[in-house]
């Protein structure tokens, strides 16, 4: 009987931490302002989220044991991240199209390529972290590993530019009076490989 | 007065102290209900299956998604990078590949090898063979090629993740695999089965449950916005927008029935009267999402869990209902 109350102790911590994950994930979109309750309710849900990460030790160094195990612990059940999918509301969808120069002034346009189903839906939450990613350099690093896999296929081109945007699609009566979806800009940055030096500008 | 005041005294210790007994006594009856094995069962032919069409969906794209110089996506040493930053201690295939670099092994062929066992630790869980460490393997594995390719996971991964845990700490082998008939082994504690399973049955619920809560807080899901963009977001867009656009009124009640769906499963899977309905509800959810949106994947895993968590006992009771009304029906 003790050996089940300490396994039950422990599944309870476990139970415990995806509580506290799944409350983190919710009053950080709280805190945010994305759902419609009162905006004025935001600084309380921000307090709260900031209780709920400091429980989970994500206020500590990062080389800290506490948090190191923790951390380990929530990425290797797998109840690292919440459970609002699609939620409050549903993102638009990126979109991400090279530009490819060459030589004697040509330009074409180029997809990225997968080869299934399956990757389709990976390179789609790609775009999704690439989308959410506010760190430049980070975003840059990213746009220019799927900008060099299309070099690849197209060596003769001199510069790629990676031009990334999201795609607004209309609402049903829009559809209904002949919208089409829209394409709207947010990034583009200048690739050139044939020197091996990513030569990158942002417009 | 003294008097009065002792007696009351006397008498309110010992009704708090028979309501903390009751609490405790009814606590442990919830929480170590004796069990059958029917759910680790279900659970384990479920990942099995899981696994398997994981590692199939990916076979041709495995080395692109994982290589360091990969094609068409991001490079594993940028994610491994960054997870290292994150924390140092959660598995990757970085180490395989390291290791294997020390037997003069090629990335290709550790990734290869990596593949092979994932796929066989599946066929094993799928047999019964070897179960918890074929369990172990699969779970090992699969973490790491989703930490690995952590920019490209999405939410089927983690659900696999939860399952492959709980599945690895669940009292294996169960009655009906192969390991059960070829070595025999212990009879198995049912209060320790029934425990697991409300551990499952609790996280099922706090996932749908903050799921659903957070899809109440937007407009989106009660005006049908949602429904719409959920529907028409690429590459989830596999309904002709035509025949869409035709069943546009039905989607402001499809966005609150999913709202009610996932917020009410805390509430109405624990009463016996709404647990039959309300399951069926959350398992034709899923199967509508594989269908309507193409997320095969995200709703077998959804469905195994689901499965495993209540089905047991839910759905042989209810089938036992059906057979005593009709033998009454016939009497």
């Amino acid at each position: 009987m003790r050996r089940l109350y300490t396994a039950a102790c422990v599944l309870l911590l476990h139970l415990f931490l995806v509580l506290a994950v799944s409350c983190q994930q919710t009053l950080w979109i709280l805190a945010g302002g994305y759902t419609s309750l009162p905006y004025s309710l935001d600084k309380y849900w921000y307090k709260a989220h900031r209780l709920i990460t400091a429980l989970l030790g994500q206020t500590l160094a990062l080389s800290n044991p506490v948090r190191e195990g923790i951390t380990a612990y929530i990425h290797s059940t797998g109840i690292e991240g919440g459970y609002g999918f699609f939620a409050p509301g549903v993102p638009s969808s990126y979109k991400l199209v090279f530009e490819l120069h060459y030589d004697d002034g040509r330009v074409e346009y180029e997809l990225p390529r997968v080869n299934g189903v399956a990757a389709g839906l990976r390179f789609t939450s790609l775009l999704d972290q690439i989308g959410r990613t506010h760190y430049d350099p980070l975003r840059e690093v990213m746009l220019k590993m799927l900008a060099y896999s299309t070099w690849q296929e197209h060596p003769d081109a001199i510069t790629i530019r990676a031009v990334f945007g999201y795609v607004d699609v209309p609402s049903a009566i829009d559809v209904k009076q002949g919208k089409k979806e829209s394409y709207n800009f947010l990034y583009a940055y200048d690739f050139s490989f044939p020197s091996q030096s990513g030569n990158s500008q942002t417009r | 007065m003294r008097t009065t005041l002792a007696f009351h005294r006397n008498r309110a210790i010992p009704k708090r102290a028979n309501r903390v007994a009751t609490v405790r006594e009814w606590l442990i009856a919830f929480l170590f209900s004796p069990d059958s094995d029917r759910w680790v069962a279900l659970l384990r032919l479920g990942l099995g299956l899981q696994v398997a069409l994981y590692c199939l969906s990916l076979r041709n794209d495995w080395n692109d998604l994982f290589a360091r110089d990969s094609n068409g996506f991001i490079s594993r040493e940028l994610t491994e990078a960054i997870l290292t930053l994150q924390n140092p201690l959660v598995p990757r295939l970085g180490w395989f590949v390291a290791w294997g670099s020390y037997l003069g092994l090629t990335e290709e062929t550790i990734l290869f090898v990596t593949w092979i066992c994932l796929l066989g630790a599946a066929c094993c869980l799928l047999l019964g063979f070897c179960c918890r460490t074929s369990a172990i393997i699969a779970w090992l594995l699969h973490l790491c090629a989703v930490k690995s390719g952590d920019f490209v996971a999405y939410g089927m991964d983690n659900f696999t993740t939860i399952g492959l845990f709980y599945l690895i700490v669940a009292p294996l082998p169960d009655h009906y695999a192969l390991d059960w008939k070829l070595w025999k082994p212990r009879r198995q504690d049912l209060r320790r089965l029934g425990f697991q399973r409300r551990v499952l049955q609790l996280h099922m619920c706090l996932i749908y449950f903050f799921g659903g809560i957070t899809k109440c807080l937007g407009t989106g899901w009660w005006t049908g916005e949602s429904m719409w963009r959920a529907l028409t977001r690429p590459p989830f867009n596999i309904i002709p927008l035509p025949l869409l656009i035709s069943w546009k009124a039905v989607l402001p009640f499809l966005g609150i029935a999913v709202c009610l769906i996932e917020t009410g499963y805390l509430f109405f899977i624990w009463w016996k009267r709404t647990r039959f309905i309300w399951l069926v509800c959350v398992l034709g959810m899923h199967v509508a999402i594989g269908l309507t949106m193409g997320l095969y994947l995200f709703s077998v895993i959804m469905i195994v869990l689901n499965l495993a968590a209540f089905g047991p006992g839910t759905f042989a009771g209810q089938s036992e209902r059906f057979r005593l009304r009709r033998q009454e029906a016939d009497a």
